[in-house]
């Protein structure tokens, strides 16, 4: 029982990095209709930016303001460096090509992928760098007999604290409301003067740069990263976020957290489920759309003739 | 009307350029010019600049061409999503390469076999997942791409050989000559790209390649129009995953090693960028795609790791500035030349007059209705839908007798159309039968009751807008057509008299309800009122033995609906029967044998016109209660 709950715990912090890359993903697709593949990328844009900041001055972070202040500075230039990042990609990349469609779009996006991933090879090398151990924090502590780091925790309460906020902002506030009606029907939203300009430039900063945030916790958790590892975390969130149903943020956070979770125990239970694993969500995810074509929490639109 | 299908008309829009018109070189010059290009090609090893390593990179354009071309099949002429189009090419290339080495069976040999492996794989896991729609499908491609991938790397009972790949795979042989030189296999590469161009082309231009384009333009009027979409997508994926594997086959030879590295997620990334690059549905856009892929790495290969970071950047500008693609599709030829039917007769009219004899011919060899007032072409028995707790059509009883016009009325929100979409197969009710000549024709697919002789047309009219007036009538007579896609890739003459009659009905169709001038003309270029006469020509081109026309009036002038009821009253002349949802009462009074009075999903009178006329219930329906 010690195992299940200690895979549970894994799955759902690595189900958290999905959510928050997925909960971007869903956010910008919704009003784009554009799967960002760049977004991926820059999830391991965001994880290398938390990576220079800690390795600053060997650590000057962290000897000023201690282990966890300097994460929460970290994770704030972080944030800001990565939206700011997601707004010069939507403004270098997709708006040019907006008004030609969506198959453009896909290889414009494409090519952002490329791009992004081999910047941060050009700037940051192609081997693995690690997060120095002694800006990750190491405490931990045992719970009938689970080994919890004190990081996991800090990991699931942020994330989930970020997906509440998020939650909150695209629910309940009028902003938010603005953001689903341009999701709904971006040319009615246009015409009943929501500004969609504000509204891309909302999911374009806050998407990635939740992503980003992401990418530093991801990182201080395997503590090693590499210039291609957005693609493959990229994937996973698309996963997550077609398997919530696309455009649809709480399915999103829930696609995510599922596929952790799912994710973890198929590695732990099955033999040699670790090579498999990313084989089996795939399967999961067909048969789960070969059940529900729009997804989990996707509405059963019938098609209007 | 989902996202979808809206920024899928958008791309279309944006890429069918205003010059998609404008006729290209004249067929001499044409003929020339082709000439030319194969000679080029059949030289080229032979250039004094061209050594082995360049020969090489000419046989890898030829690699992602033939990969690109397959993957046009699916995305350039169906328009679906496939970005995992990399399993197909692995499952050809590890079919070589396993039953090879181990095997020792001939390359050659294993050419075809690749294409059926390919093939079969790709009819095994779409069918279930076919259905789904725009980025569903897409992920679900790009997941067959990785579990592919994955299961190639985990190594199944020690046939992938994992990671490390599969070593010594031998060379094709033809006859005496070892294929073993690049000029060798750069030959048999641009071969069978020859012959896919032309298979490619042919079929384009046969009722399977229009299907496609039927699909790619609204699936939903494809299906109401007797295509059988899900049947359409499916080959096409079929055809593509076979080519595929045919490169794949030569790639592994060629290459005398294959690994899970070379089938990556990125290797279909590239080929959706070939598509695009070159121009969606274009085989020369293909062909140069392929060349600035494969080329421009080379070319850059002194930048070393920066030549990826120039190759995302230019993907951008490409984009940026010709959305388009490089070469992007054209109609060859203004005219009815454009639809690539060889030997047509000249001058067009004689079509129209062909077709009508025909038509009369069909009319004529069709039983007669003995007593035509007392059975009913279409009856619906207590048919009834629920959406959620919504009642949308309750318990509704319709006859629909045989060489009338029944109309259907109501108010807004009725259940109306909700009943027409039962009708033609759109819903399944969730209780109660429809009968069409006392055959049942509930929970048949909505291609198959077309077929029946049951046509339709839409509120919102639904066209396919790229394709010209002639090509949207011409998926009328397509559900009659029996020849498949082996006979449009080796053009066998009843193939050729079944698109000449296809043609021909299709002209008449167009020419009976005015539209015969525009024939060449695309279809959302018309003006609103003929869009919806195009609508009923592409009905009727179906042969049907009911038509049923949702709305036909609205958006029409007064001058254009008395025109209407005038061709409606022709039609039941010609023996049609017509089932018809109207507002407009002038109209239905006008013309309708029969009235049905529906409200909140239920019937509520029903009658001859002056009777529904003054009926009080329908009055209350329509205006409300008059306060007592």
């Amino acid at each position: 029982m010690g195992i299940f709950f200690e895979q549970l715990l894994n799955g759902l912090t690595i189900g958290s990095f999905y959510a928050l890359v997925a909960l971007g993903y869903s956010m910008v697709y919704g009003v784009m209709k554009l799967i960002n593949f760049a977004h991926g990328d820059l999830f391991a844009f965001g994880s290398y930016v938390g990576y220079t900041i800690l390795v600053w001055g060997s650590g000057r972070i962290t000897q000023i303001f201690g282990i966890w202040g300097g994460m929460a500075v970290t994770l704030l230039i972080t944030f800001i460096a990565v939206a700011m990042a997601g707004i010069l990609v939507e403004k270098a990349a997709y708006r040019p090509v907006y008004p030609a469609g969506r198959l453009p779009l896909v290889v414009s996006a494409l090519g952002m992928s490329i791009f992004i991933q081999n910047g941060i090879m050009a700037v940051w090398g192609p081997r693995f760098q690690a997060y120095p151990s002694e800006v990750v924090p190491s405490a931990a502590f045992d719970f009938f007999g689970i080994h919890i780091t004190l990081l996991k925790v800090f990991i699931l309460f942020f994330s989930f604290f970020l997906m509440a906020v998020i939650y909150y902002v695209v629910e309940k506030t009028t902003f938010g409301a603005a953001v689903r009606a341009a999701a709904l029907d971006r040319e009615t939203a246009t015409m009943l003067g929501i500004d969609i300009r504000k509204v891309i430039f909302f999911v374009f900063a806050l998407g990635p740069a939740l992503g980003g945030m992401a990418g530093v916790m991801n990182g201080m958790y395997y503590r090693s990263i590499q210039f291609n590892m957005g693609w493959n975390y990229g994937l996973k969130a698309f996963t997550a976020t077609i398997l919530g149903g696309i455009g649809n943020i709480p399915g999103a956070m829930i696609g995510g957290l599922l596929l952790g979770i799912m994710e973890s125990l198929f590695a732990g239970y099955f033999p040699g489920g670790g090579a498999w694993k990313d084989g089996f969500i795939f399967i999961v995810l067909i048969l789960v759309l070969i059940w529900r074509p729009t997804g989990l929490i996707g509405e059963k639109i019938a098609e209007k003739v | 009307m989902d996202l979808t299908h809206i920024f899928q008309q958008r791309i279309h829009n944006s890429q069918v350029s205003n010059d998609s018109h404008k006729p290209q070189r004249s067929p001499i010059i044409q003929k020339w010019f082709s000439g030319l290009i194969v000679l080029l090609f059949l030289l080229l090893p032979f250039f004094p600049f061209m050594n082995d390593y360049w020969i090489d990179v000419a046989f890898f354009v030829g690699i992602y061409a033939l990969l690109g071309l397959s993957l046009n099949i699916v995305l350039g002429e169906v328009g679906l999503f496939d970005l995992g189009h990399t399993a197909f090419y692995a499952i050809g290339a590890y079919t070589t390469a396993i039953l090879n080495t181990q095997f020792n069976i001939p390359i050659l040999l294993l050419l075809p076999l690749s294409a059926i492996m390919a093939g079969a794989f790709a009819y095994l896991v779409m069918s279930p997942v076919i259905h789904l729609r725009g980025d569903y499908l897409c992920i679900v491609t790009i997941g067959i791409g990785e579990i592919v991938r994955i299961i190639i790397v985990n190594n199944p009972w020690g046939l992938t050989n994992g990671p490390n790949g599969i070593t010594g795979i031998g060379v094709p042989q033809i006859g005496p000559l070892m294929i073993l030189s690049s000029t060798h296999f750069y030959y048999l590469i641009w071969g069978l790209i020859a012959l896919a161009i032309i298979a490619l082309i042919r079929l384009q231009r046969s009722r399977i390649g229009r299907a496609w384009n039927y699909i790619r333009e609204d699936a939903i009027a494809a299906e109401l129009n007797g295509i059988d979409v899900r049947s359409y997508k499916l080959l096409a994926f079929v055809l593509g995953a076979a080519i595929a594997g045919i490169t794949g086959n030569v790639y592994a030879s060629k290459m005398m090693i294959i690994s899970p590295d070379s089938f990556l997620f990125m290797e279909s990334a590239l080929l959706f960028c070939i598509v695009l690059l070159g121009g969606l549905g274009s085989v020369p856009g293909t062909l140069f795609g392929a060349a600035v892929i494969v080329v421009f790495p080379e070319i850059f290969r002194q930048f070393a790791s920066f030549r990826l970071l120039f190759f995302g950047a230019a993907l951008m500008v490409m984009m940026i500035f010709r959305p388009g693609g490089i070469l992007p599709r054209r109609r060859g030829h203004v005219g009815l030349e454009g639809l690539g039917i060889r030997n047509l007769p000249q001058p067009d009219e004689i079509l129209v007059q062909n077709g009508q004899n025909r038509v009369q011919n069909l009319r004529a060899s069709l039983p007669k209705i003995t007593n035509p007032d007392s059975s009913a072409i279409l009856e619906t028995k207590r048919i009834t839908l629920h959406f959620g707790g919504l009642t949308a059509v309750n318990l509704f009883d319709l006859h629909v007798k045989p060489k009338k016009i029944t109309s259907l009325i109501g108010p807004n929100g009725a259940g109306k159309t909700t009943l027409f979409n039962i009708i033609t197969g759109i819903y399944r009710p969730s209780q109660g039968q429809v009968f069409f000549q006392n055959k049942e024709i509930t929970g048949l697919k909505p291609h198959q009751i077309v077929q029946k002789g049951i046509a339709r047309t839409f509120q919102n009219i639904r066209l396919f807008p790229n394709m010209t007036c002639l090509e949207n009538v011409m998926s009328g007579p397509h559900c009659h057509a029996r020849t498949n896609y082996w006979s449009a890739i080796l053009r066998t003459p009843t193939q050729y008299q079944e698109e000449k009659t296809i043609v021909e009905i299709s002209s008449h169709r167009l020419h009976q309800v005015g539209l015969w001038e525009y024939r060449n003309e695309l279809a959302r270029n018309l003006p609103y009122g003929k869009q919806r006469y195009l609508e009923i020509a592409r009905a009727l081109a179906t042969s049907p033995q009911l038509l049923i026309l949702d709305e036909p009036s609205s958006g029409l002038n007064d001058k254009e609906s008395e025109d209407l009821m005038e061709l409606l009253q022709s039609l039941i002349s010609e023996g049609f029967t017509i089932l018809l949802i109207e507002h407009d009462m002038n109209v239905v009074m006008g013309v309708s044998d029969w009235i049905a009075v529906m409200d909140m999903g239920s019937k509520i009178a029903e009658g001859v016109p002056a009777d529904i006329y003054n009926h009080p219930v329908v009055i209350e329906a329509y205006l409300g209660k008059e306060e007592e």
